[in-house]
């Protein structure tokens, strides 16, 4: 009978590094993976022949330093590119481009409005403070204020007496950013369309919310998760790894094995094993038994409790709640190889800011149209389009001249007011946003080799993720933070003894990369009386 | 280049020669504001040129952004030591440090200062939009005359600096250290008033030291000697109009000229010319940045920040903080952030701006200024006096440092090749500036006849 001190099911970028920080911290931990390759929504392929991308992500690299260096991944084989933050295509022949360095985004920022590239100064300011405070608050774990537990009461002591040292202009500032919507609050800084244009547009990529939704605001602070005071005063860079995110999926996966914990691929859980009211173990589909004290799920809210658990045998009323959590599809996929590097010719020659990507902006009641399209489950007409070629830096993923173009459509329904996704509904989508791109690249349909197109319900039978959200639940405030994935279920416990969630599910989701699974892991190694050691929120 | 002209023809410029004594002994006839109010509204409204980007090059193209002295300067370079000012390419050092030092304090350096930013604020609501903005008063400010100011946001916390000059009744040109025009054009809503960078379309050099003004009045600036300080005038200078201040932060006697990029060069080679009797030099960035710490002076940006610059909000800081009390009249008109500040004055500082001296013969690089218990203090400006022999700091302060008996000392660690020296010196707080000399009041300002 094989035993461990703890199995994680399910191989995504949480369930990865919750194990590996288990592993590091000496707990016999194996991670358990239905897929041949690691990474779930991370996982990448081979298009064609010799042409390797990252299959159901855009892309790039939101992995905090604090996971890369606490994992030792530069050791298991795990580099990373900073490149500029991408470029943003109007329909009119304009564009913006975003750059690390402070000079020269002031340069572009005056190509559009001397006033605005002024005005960037106080953005950034804004955006660093709001990320800095979220920081601090992603660094402890997130207490259930209902309960009356002492660390509970404690955090909430500190979280008071942390807004009364708050000026009380800085509260305002940050009410405004949490309830604002994006549109409006882009417009207390900048006179510039485009430039409100490309950060809405760059911030409220693959979230359920439109410009003018109330609270979309907040979405512009995650476009600095990843930068720091010291940074050049430009705008946020673009991080990408070499080989994809599949490579980080690899590492984190060696890390695991290097620090002696195990992996196991191609075996897919079934059943969580219970007796009496507590996890014992898990059942795999061939019917072997695992046994072990503490079981993690890296699988999302709904396919954990509605998959791997007979529901009588869960609280009453509690398959409800997990059945109303909020799980939306909102991005599409679609994949490209590519005869060569297509053409944009409103971007000067050798754009840097290529290399990070580019979007076609569109102006914000486009937008908004285009997420009410999605809200009410319309075929997509005008959707947020999103592109990256990682070969452009990455030369590995593609013969020499030739790249990958990763395509990631935002406001994309998982189920269409008429019925469900049919071929040929897919080959219209496909067709559209082509024929969208081709008109900022002239010829850009002839160099097309090969195409892959994922929607939603594709993308949920592909992973696993419910309705191919891969936020594993709206971020809506109503579903974070303590409130997340539902009240009364915070710091990664479930009604199940010994069962844990490490799924972007729990907090803080979406929020951070791999969070979940560092916060699941510290939960799960205090109850095995061991102590993971992270640097979260320790200045980079 | 084009709104200057067409500007022009709205407001009367102001005399281009006058005689000096007579502008400052006997009271001045207010100036007639000749002004078109429809054609000001006019060139106010469209005014796209101010936004347009005129370079053809993308913004990722290698660019070395240089003044209109640039060639100039480097000419006189002897070391190839360069560095970056509000993004110009500028000389750190020309000669050495120590010949421009003694330049500077013995006779008179000359330095380029175009990478200053530098706003026209003209139309008819221009005084009463820079009497919001500036907490200083502004109702005795004279045409010719300049004013040091301090601008703040509601919170009264400090945005930043800079010198105000009155050009004419209602146009005015403010010159900063760091560049502010979205705050301005944002706090300008509801003012009659025309905000410009003019800054690459304006050139500026500096001229300061003892016989400076010896050297202008022998460039052919008569009657220099009688120009007050902070205040400036028009001169003409062989069929070049030039304005010149009496300005600038070495904490001496100093001018400071402001010219059509265009005759600046031959502004620079005329005063080197004409200044070689009297041991004029060319000073670099580094020169600058020695006399204003000597002279106590903070800069935007390095001793502190703005408030809409500093990420933690602890970071920014009030004008009593910073040491502008001075600048700051809390009894006059309204202003931004008056308000809080008359709070702020009732509270203790949180940290106090103060020049500090270690007594080391050599060039030390420290930060953080200790005393008994810990960290009292961040040293954000460090420099070598040579003259006075010991290492000068501006530093931010916590007011328990400033008590009496309070002994502050600096750890450095000095490298002698493969090994290290930690050194503990002992630091004092001084009760004012290190350099600051009676000279840059004097009037007439001293004439030293050539030798």
């Amino acid at each position: 009978m094989e035993r461990h001190d703890a199995i994680v099911i399910g191989g995504g970028l949480n369930g990865l590094t919750a194990a590996a920080y288990l592993a590091r911290a000496g707990v016999d931990v194996l991670l358990v993976e239905r897929n041949e390759r690691l990474g779930s929504a991370a996982a990448g392929f081979d298009i064609h022949p010799g042409f390797r991308m990252p299959r159901f992500t855009l892309g790039t690299s939101s992995l905090p330093h604090h996971t890369v260096t606490d994992l030792e991944l530069p050791k298991f084989g795990l580099r990373f590119m900073r490149v500029d933050g991408g470029v943003s295509l109007l329909a009119d022949g304009c564009y913006h481009a975003s750059y690390r360095d402070g000079l020269m985004m002031r340069r572009e920022l005056t190509r559009h409005s001397l006033k605005d590239a002024d005005a960037w100064t106080r953005f950034r300011r804004d955006m660093l403070r709001a990320q800095f405070s979220l920081r601090d608050a992603l660094a402890q774990p997130m207490h259930d204020p209902s309960r009356r537990s002492l660390a509970a009461f404690r955090a909430l002591l500190g979280n008071a007496d942390q807004l009364a040292i708050k000026p009380v202009p800085d509260l305002h500032d940050m009410t405004r950013l949490w309830t604002m919507s994006c549109a409006e609050f882009l417009d207390s800084y900048f006179t510039s369309d485009i430039v409100k244009m490309h950060l809405a547009a760059k911030a409220l990529a693959g979230t359920t919310f439109g410009p003018y939704s109330p609270s979309s605001a907040r979405f512009l602070m995650n476009l600095f998760s990843a930068e720091t005071e010291g940074a050049g005063g430009g705008a946020p860079a673009s991080v990408l790894a070499m080989g994809g995110p599949q490579a980080v999926a690899d590492a984190l996966g060696a890390a695991i094995e290097g620090f002696g914990g195990h992996v196991r691929t191609e075996s897919e859980v079934t059943d969580v094993i219970l007796r009496d009211g507590k996890a014992r173990g898990v059942a795999l589909a061939d019917g072997e038994e695992i046994y072990a004290d503490a079981v993690l799920s890296d699988l999302d809210l709904k396919r954990t409790f509605l998959a791997l658990f007979p529901w009588k045998d869960l609280p009453k009323g509690f398959v409800e709640r997990v059945g109303r959590f909020r799980m939306r599809g909102v991005t599409a996929k679609i994949n490209l190889a590519l005869d060569g590097l297509p053409a944009f010719p409103v971007v000067p020659d050798d754009c840097p800011a290529l290399q990070g990507g580019l979007r076609l902006a569109m102006p914000m009641e486009k937008l908004e149209q285009a997420f009410d399209d999605w809200r009410s489950h319309m075929p997509p007409r005008t959707p947020l389009i999103e592109a990256l070629i990682p070969s452009m830096s990455d030369r590995s993923l593609a013969p020499l001249g030739k790249h990958v173009m990763s395509v990631a459509v935002h406001y994309v329904p998982e189920v269409l007011h008429d019925g469900a996704w049919t071929q040929s509904r897919k080959d219209d989508f496909t067709d559209l946003v082509i024929g969208e791109i081709t008109a900022h690249s002239p010829g850009f349909k002839d160099l097309i080799l090969a195409t892959e197109t994922l929607v939603p319900p594709d993308i949920e039978s592909e992973v696993g993720l419910t309705a191919g959200d891969f936020e594993q639940g709206e971020m809506s405030l109503d579903q974070m933070f303590f409130n997340r994935p539902m009240p009364g279920l915070a710091n990664y416990e479930t009604p199940i003894g010994n069962f844990y969630l490490c799924s972007g599910s729990a907090h803080p989701g979406a929020l951070e990369t791999g969070g979940t699974g560092a916060g699941a892991a510290q939960r799960v190694a205090a109850a095995l009386g061991r102590n993971v050691i992270t640097r979260r929120g320790v200045g980079i | 280049m084009s709104d200057d002209t067409k500007l022009n023809s709205i407001v009367e410029p102001p005399p281009l020669v006058a005689d000096v004594n007579d502008a400052n002994t006997t009271p001045r006839p207010p100036p007639v504001p000749r002004l078109n109010l429809a054609a000001l509204d006019e060139i106010s409204r469209a005014d796209p040129a101010l936004f347009e980007d005129r370079r053809a090059d993308p913004p990722f193209s290698r660019q070395v952004m240089t003044t209109p002295l640039h060639f100039y300067v480097a000419s006189e370079s002897l070391t190839n030591l360069w560095c970056n000012w509000n993004g110009y390419t500028v000389a750190d050092q020309l000669t050495s440090l120590d010949d421009e030092y003694a330049a500077l304090r013995h006779g008179a350096a000359l330095a380029d200062i175009s990478p200053l930013v530098k706003y026209r604020i003209s139309g008819p609501d221009a005084l009463a939009w820079l009497r919001r903005l500036v907490t200083g008063n502004l109702v005795s400010l004279s045409v010719d005359e300049i004013i040091p100011v301090v601008f703040c946001e509601d919170r009264g916390l400090v945005v930043g600096d800079g010198l105000l000059f009155r050009l004419g009744d209602s146009e005015f040109r403010l010159v900063t250290e760091e560049r502010h025009l979205a705050w301005f054009m944002d706090s300008a809503i509801g003012h009659n008033v025309r905000i410009e960078d003019v800054s690459k379309t304006l050139a500026a050099m500096s001229l300061q030291g003892p016989l400076s003004c010896a050297v202008l009045s022998e460039a052919g600036f008569s009657g220099i000697e009688n120009l007050r300080c902070y205040t400036a005038h028009w001169f003409n200078v062989t069929g070049m109009p030039v304005y010149v201040s009496r300005s600038g932060n070495s904490g001496d006697l100093g001018y400071e000229l402001w010219v059509d990029p265009d005759d600046a060069p031959a502004f620079w080679l005329r005063l080197l010319d004409k200044g070689k009797a009297y041991g004029v030099k060319a000073g670099g960035f580094a020169l600058r940045e020695i006399a204003r710490i000597e002279a106590g002076i903070p800069r935007a940006g390095v001793d502190y920040l703005g408030a809409f610059s500093a990420v933690d909000p602890q970071s920014a800081l009030t004008p009593f903080e910073l040491g502008f009390s001075a600048l700051v009249d809390l009894n006059g008109e309204h202003f931004t952030g008056r308000e809080a500040l008359r709070k702020a004055k009732t509270l203790p500082p949180r940290y106090i701006l103060a020049t500090l001296a270690v007594d080391w013969s050599a060039p030390l690089t420290f930060a953080a200024i200790r005393d008994g218990s810990g960290v009292a203090g961040i040293a954000t400006s460090t420099g070598f006096s040579h003259a006075l022999g010991i290492n000068l700091a501006l530093a931010t302060l916590r007011p328990a440092a400033i008590a009496d008996g309070a002994v502050l000392h600096v750890q450095a660690e000095v490298r002698e090749e493969l090994s290290l020296r930690v050194i503990s010196a002992a630091a004092r707080i001084l009760a004012g500036p290190a350099v600051l000399l009676p000279a840059r009041h004097l009037v007439p300002a001293p004439l030293v006849t050539r030798r």
